[in-house]
């Protein structure tokens, strides 16, 4: 099972419940809503879908989220920069 | 060689120069103030003579060794890791201006004491209102149209940022208006990003939207990480402590009703 992991530890600020991800090589900024950022926050280490959907599940226990759903989620931080495969 | 001594912000800047035409731009432009500081906290030295006039905006930043270059067709800075002593070689007094801007918003960012905003700046009731967004959106309209209002800026606004308290001093930097020259230092109480409209209204920014609006209004050159990551808490700091809004601008001083 693929598993991923931030590029890079890039510098996150945190504001009303929202992150914004500054990545520090390309400069580019990527704005996260409160979810994203929970997950962001878990990729320092690596991740599969399955642990990612089910910490999400546990920590917000009213909002369903789907594996495919959190695997769009990954591919956009993929493009994004953030997060690469874990080799 | 002469050495004159202006204030920019709370900084104290020792300027030599052998131009005189540099010379009599510094004296008309900034702060000057008599006699000699034994402490400056800037030291630059100014050449006339280099490049080409202003052929665009692109600066290109480079690192040798000690020294960090900034060069424009229209200027050259030759700088240190701190931006403590610089020589800055200028084409003409744009040149010169536009140069200054860049070195002190360096200056600022890499000492952690605030930020230089592309904004205009008017006074009040005692508080200060910044008004930024895109080019042509009217911040120097809204300038102008703040009359008999004070302005702290017109171009680019000097902010001094500390946790839970934002100050705007007047800005030599200007680009019609004239500096008073004022030493006031006045709390900012609003950033305005405007967009130009039919009708006046205003929304409160989300501060994650705030910031990331910001970023591309900030005088800076990105050339490390570490630096960039300074301009992120500063504006982190500036968008947690004052309010940003989301104007939509008639062209006429009736917007003041919104803000005060």
């Amino acid at each position: 099972m693929a598993r991923y992991v931030q590029k890079s530890s890039y510098e996150s600020t945190h504001l009303d419940n929202e992150w914004i991800i500054l990545n520090t090589d390309d400069y580019t900024v990527t704005k996260l809503n409160d979810i994203g950022g929970f997950c962001w926050s878990l990729l320092e280490a690596e991740q599969t879908l399955e642990s990612l959907t089910q910490a999400v599940g546990r920590e917000y226990l009213e909002t369903k989220v789907s594996e495919r759903e959190i695997e769009e989620f990954l591919s956009q931080l993929m493009e994004c920069g953030l997060v690469k495969y874990a080799v | 060689m002469d050495l004159l001594y202006a204030k920019v912000g709370a900084h104290e800047v020792e300027i030599s120069t052998e131009s005189k035409d540099f010379k009599n731009f510094i004296q008309r432009n900034f702060s000057i103030f008599k006699g000699k500081t034994s402490d400056p906290d800037i030291k630059i030295t100014i050449k006339k003579g280099f490049g080409e006039p202003f052929v665009n905006y692109h600066v290109e930043v480079s690192k040798h060794e000690e020294k960090i270059l900034f060069r424009r067709a229209d200027y050259l800075i030759e700088t240190v890791f701190d931006y403590r002593y610089s020589v800055i070689y200028a084409h003409n007094e744009f040149a010169l201006k536009h140069a200054i801007t860049n070195l002190y918003s360096s200056f600022i960012v890499y000492h952690n004491w605030g930020l230089l905003i592309h904004s205009s700046c008017a006074i009040e009731n005692g508080k200060a209102h910044i008004f930024s967004g895109q080019s042509g959106a009217g911040k120097s309209t809204a300038a102008k149209l703040s009359a008999p209002r004070e302005l702290l800026s017109d171009e680019a606004t000097i902010l001094m940022i500390d946790d839970g308290k934002v100050t705007v001093f007047d800005s030599p930097f200007r680009s019609e208006l004239q500096a008073t020259g004022t030493n006031k230092t006045v709390p900012l109480a609003s950033i305005q990003l405007l967009h130009q409209s039919l009708h006046n209204n205003r929304m409160n920014l989300k501060k994650s939207d705030a910031l990331i609006q910001l970023l591309d209004k900030v005088f800076y050159w990105a050339h490390s990480p570490k630096e960039t990551k300074q301009v992120i808490k500063l504006l982190n700091k500036l968008v947690e402590t004052v309010p940003v809004y989301d104007p939509h601008f008639q062209k006429n001083n009736r917007f003041w009703e919104l803000i005060s």
